[in-house]
C-alpha cells in the first residue's frame, strides 16, 4: 500500500512538473486565499495578543466584572456587544455592589466604570478677548471612583487625580486628545467645561499610552474621567458597565472570583445576568468585535478559497480529459479504478497543499509588511498553521474528488480509441 | 537465453503449478454451463452443438454474445461464439473490418464484458468477476500489444515497461531488474531512459511487447501489432513474437495481412460475429508448451 502512495506521488509529482505554468497558475488561485486568511488571523491574533499583554502589564491580580445575559453563549455576548445592548441597556451593576465587593477582604481596591457618551461645552476666548461656547459632540466620558487609575494601570502627565474633595466644581481627568479639541490646548489643567449644567474643572491631564487597545474599551485618549460619586447625585440613571477589581495578591483569582459572584448574586436576589472575569477573560470580550468582524473578513476570504478550488477542478478536468488515453493504458495493464482514483486525487492534494504552503508564506509576508505600519506584529499559531492546512487540503479533497472520480470511470475501450 | 532470463522463468513454474489446482473448479462450473446451454438449445433448435470444455484449455469461450444497442438499431459484434485455446497456440485472426475481431480481444482480455455468454480462463470462469479482480488478472496473467503501442508519451521507456508491476505490487527495484532482464532480451536495454517520442515506430512496438510480457503473462493479445509499421520493422516484431512463442506463450494476433499467418499455428477468418474457417497448422502435441508444464508431464510420466 504505502509502495502504491510512492507510485501515486511520483506520477503526481511528474504530472505537475511537466506542466509547471498551469500548475504554478492553479496554485496561485489557492495561495491568494490562502494569504488573505493567514493574513487576517494574523492580525486578529496580535490584536488580541495586545490587549491580553495589556492586561499583563496591568497585573495579574485584576479581575472585571462585566453584565451579562447569564448563561448565554459567547456569540450572544458579542453580538449584545455589537448592537451595544450590552453597554446601555442592560447594565443592573450597581454601586451598591461595588461597595459590596470593597468591603471583601481580598479585595485591595475597585472602580467602576460608567461610560457614555455627552455634549460637552465650554468657553473659549476669541483673540480680540471675546468669548464664545465651544461645544464637542458626542465625546466619552467615563464615570468612575478615585482608584482607578491604580487599578487601570494609567500614568498622568500633569495635574492630578480627582480625589473625594467637596467644592462647587466636579474635578475631572481628560485625555490629550479630547483636551485638544475642547480647549485648543495641551495644557487643559484649571479649565472648565461643562456638561448637563454642572461645572467640571479638569485637575489632571492622562498621559499618552503605548497600547491603542485596552480591556475597559476605552480610548482614554478621548475621553474624560469623572468622580461617579458625584455624577450619581444629579443622574440616577446612570448605568455601570463594567467593575475593575484588583486584588490583594494574585493567587487564587478563581476562589475570589466565586466569593465575589456569591456576593452579587445575593445582593441581587438571585440574579446572575453578570460576569466576573480574570486573567486572560478579560480580553475576550474586548476582541469579541475584532473577532466577529475578522470572522467576516475571513468568510469573504473564504469564497475566494472557493474561486481557487474551482480552478483547480478545472485544471484537474483538463488534465483527466488530456490523459484519457493514458488512463486506458493504464487499465488495460491492470491498474483499477481505485488506482486512477487515487492517482488523480494525489494531483490535485499536491497542488492544493503547494498552494497553501505558498500562500501561508504569502500571507506572512503580508503581515510581516503591515507590522512595519501598524502595531499589529505577525502572530504565528499553530492553530493558524493548522487551520490552513486543514483548508487546503480539504479543498484538494473537495474539489479533486470529482475529476478523479470522473478518470476512474472511464471505460478503458474507449479511452484508447481516444485521440487528441 | 540467459541464466538470468532462466531464473525469471523459475519463478513462473510455480506460479503454474498453483494455477493448475484450481482448475478442478471447472468440473462444477462444466455443469452449469452445459445446464445454461441446454435450455438455449429448446429456443434456438438450428444451433450446432456446443462442443464440450477440455479442462486442459487456457481460454474457454461459450456461447458469447456482444450486443450494441436497443430496439431496431441492434448489432452483435459477437454471436454465439465459441472457442477453444489450448496452451501454446499462436492464433491469428483475421476477417473484414467490423466481423468483431477486437470486440472478442476485449473479451478475452477482460476489458469489455459479454453480453451473455461464459469465459473460463485458466478453467475458472471469469465473466462475472468484479472489475477489481478482473484488474488483477489483467495485471497478472493478460498482457497487450496495440497497434499504435500505447505507450504513455510523458515517462521514459522503463516506466513504460515497468507499468503493469505498478500495479501487482512489486517494489521498485525488483520493477526495475525485472525491466532490465526483458529489455536486455529485446535489446533496448541502452534506451531505457529514452523518451517513447525519441524512438522509432518498430522499436516502440518490441517496447509494448516488452511490457507486455514483464508480468510473465499466461496469454498475450496483440491487435495488429504491425499495423502501423513499415515491413522491415514489422518483420523484426513478428520475429520477436515468434521466438515469444517458441517458449511456449500463447498468442492471440488480430491482423489483416494474409502474409503473417505462416508464423502463425492457426488461423481463424471471423465473419459478422462467428468463426467462418478455422485451421490448425500445428498438431496439438506439437505446440511448444511453457518450461512449468513440460516439468510437469516429466513428472507425471517418470
Amino acid at each position: 500500500m504505502s509502495l502504491l502512495l510512492k507510485t501515486h506521488y511520483r506520477l503526481a509529482y511528474d504530472s505537475i512538473s511537466q506542466n509547471r505554468t498551469r500548475s504554478f497558475l492553479t496554485c496561485l488561485g489557492i495561495s491568494i486565499g490562502v494569504a488573505a486568511i493567514i493574513l487576517i488571523l494574523s492580525l486578529m491574533g496580535s490584536i488580541n495578543r495586545l490587549i491580553s499583554n495589556q492586561v499583563k502589564n496591568v497585573g495579574t491580580d485584576l479581575l472585571v466584572v462585566r453584565p451579562s445575559t447569564a448563561k448565554t453563549s459567547e456569540l450572544d455576548n458579542i453580538v449584545e456587544e455589537l448592537t451595544a445592548t450590552n453597554q446601555y441597556m442592560r447594565s443592573n451593576l450597581t454601586l451598591k455592589d461595588v461597595d459590596t465587593i470593597q468591603k471583601l477582604d481580598e479585595v485591595a481596591a475597585v472602580a467602576p466604570i460608567a461610560r457614555f457618551a455627552a455634549n460637552l461645552t465650554t468657553e473659549r476666548q476669541n483673540d480680540d478677548g471675546t468669548s464664545y461656547s465651544h461645544t464637542v459632540e458626542s465625546a466619552s466620558v467615563v464615570a468612575t471612583s478615585t482608584n482607578f487609575l491604580q487599578i487601570q494601570g494609567l500614568t498622568l502627565h500633569s495635574g492630578t487625580f480627582f480625589s473625594e474633595s467637596h467644592t462647587d466644581l466636579i474635578p475631572a481627568v481628560i485625555g490629550k486628545g479630547l483636551s485638544l479639541s475642547l480647549f485648543g490646548s495641551s495644557t487643559p489643567v484649571s479649565k472648565v467645561f461643562s456638561y448637563l449644567g454642572q461645572r467640571f474643572i479638569v485637575v489632571g491631564m492622562l498621559a499618552e499610552t503605548e497600547d491603542p487597545i485596552n480591556f475597559s474599551s476605552v480610548d482614554f485618549e478621548n475621553s474624560v474621567l469623572i468622580p461617579i460619586d458625584r455624577l450619581v447625585e444629579t443622574d440616577n440613571t446612570l448605568q455601570i458597565q463594567q467593575i475593575n477589581i484588583r486584588a490583594k495578591t494574585t493567587g487564587n483569582l478563581e476562589e475570589l472570583s466565586n466569593k465575589i459572584s456569591n456576593e452579587l448574586t445575593r445582593n441581587k436576589s438571585g440574579d446572575t445576568n453578570f460576569s466576573v472575569l480574570y486573567g486572560e477573560q478579560i480580553t475576550h470580550p474586548a476582541g469579541g468585535l475584532f473577532q466577529v468582524v475578522s470572522s467576516m473578513l475571513a468568510l469573504v476570504a473564504g469564497v475566494s478559497l472557493i474561486v481557487g478550488g474551482i480552478g483547480v477542478m478545472n485544471i484537474m478536468l483538463v488534465s483527466v480529459a488530456e490523459r484519457t488515453r493514458e488512463i486506458g493504458i493504464r487499465k488495460a495493464v491492470g491498474a483499477t479504478s481505485s488506482h486512477i482514483l487515487c492517482q488523480f486525487l494525489f494531483e490535485s492534494l499536491i497542488l492544493s497543499s503547494l498552494g497553501g504552503l505558498f500562500g501561508l508564506i504569502l500571507g506572512y509576508i503580508i503581515a510581516f509588511l503591515v507590522s512595519i505600519v501598524t502595531p499589529f506584529a505577525p502572530y504565528i499559531d499553530i492553530n493558524i498553521l493548522g487551520i490552513t492546512l486543514l483548508t487546503s487540503v480539504s479543498i484538494g479533497l473537495i474539489f479533486g474528488i470529482y475529476p478523479a472520480a470522473k478518470a476512474a470511470h472511464k471505460n478503458p475501450i474507449e479511452s484508447l480509441r481516444y485521440y487528441r | 537465453m540467459s541464466a538470468k532470463f532462466f531464473k525469471h522463468r523459475k519463478k513462473t513454474v510455480k506460479k503454474h503449478e498453483k494455477r493448475a489446482k484450481s482448475s478442478t473448479k471447472l468440473d462444477t462450473a462444466n455443469a452449469k454451463v452445459q445446464g445454461k446451454l441446454g435450455k438455449k438449445k429448446t429456443t434456438n433448435v438450428e444451433k450446432t452443438a456446443t462442443p464440450e470444455i477440455d479442462d486442459d484449455n487456457l481460454i474457454v469461450l461459450r456461447g458469447i454474445t456482444k450486443r450494441y444497442g436497443y430496439g431496431d438499431t441492434v448489432s452483435y459484434a459477437l454471436k454465439d461464439f465459441n472457442l477453444d485455446v489450448k496452451r501454446g497456440e499462436f492464433i491469428m485472426i483475421m476477417g473484414p473490418s467490423g466481423c468483431g475481431k477486437t470486440t472478442l480481444l476485449n473479451v478475452i482480455g477482460l476489458l469489455d464484458r459479454a453480453s451473455f455468454g461464459s469465459y473460463f480462463l485458466n478453467g475458472e470462469p471469469v465473466d462475472r468477476l468484479s472489475s477489481r479482480k478482473k484488474a488483477k488478472l489483467r495485471a497478472d496473467r493478460i498482457g497487450f500489444i496495440f497497434q499504435d503501442f500505447n505507450l504513455i508519451p510523458t515517462v521514459n521507456v522503463l516506466d513504460n515497461v515497468t507499468l503493469p508491476l505498478v500495479y501487482t505490487g512489486y517494489g521498485k527495484t525488483r520493477r526495475e531488474k525485472t525491466a532490465d532482464e526483458i529489455l536486455e532480451r529485446f535489446h533496448l536495454r541502452n534506451k531505457e531512459y529514452y523518451m517513447p517520442s525519441q524512438l522509432s515506430g518498430g522499436q516502440k512496438q518490441r517496447v509494448a511487447i516488452a511490457r507486455s510480457l514483464i508480468s510473465d503473462p499466461e496469454i498475450i493479445l496483440a491487435d495488429e501489432p504491425t499495423g502501423n509499421l513499415d515491413s522491415r520493422s514489422a518483420h523484426i516484431v513478428m520475429e520477436e513474437l515468434k521466438t515469444i512463442h517458441s517458449e511456449g506463450n500463447t498468442i492471440i494476433m488480430v491482423t489483416h495481412n494474409p502474409a503473417l499467418t505462416v508464423y502463425a499455428t492457426r488461423v481463424i477468418n471471423m465473419l459478422d460475429g462467428h468463426i467462418d474457417t478455422d485451421v490448425k497448422t500445428v498438431r496439438d502435441q506439437d505446440l511448444p508448451q511453457p518450461i512449468s508444464v513440460k516439468f510437469n508431464k516429466k513428472e507425471k510420466t517418470a
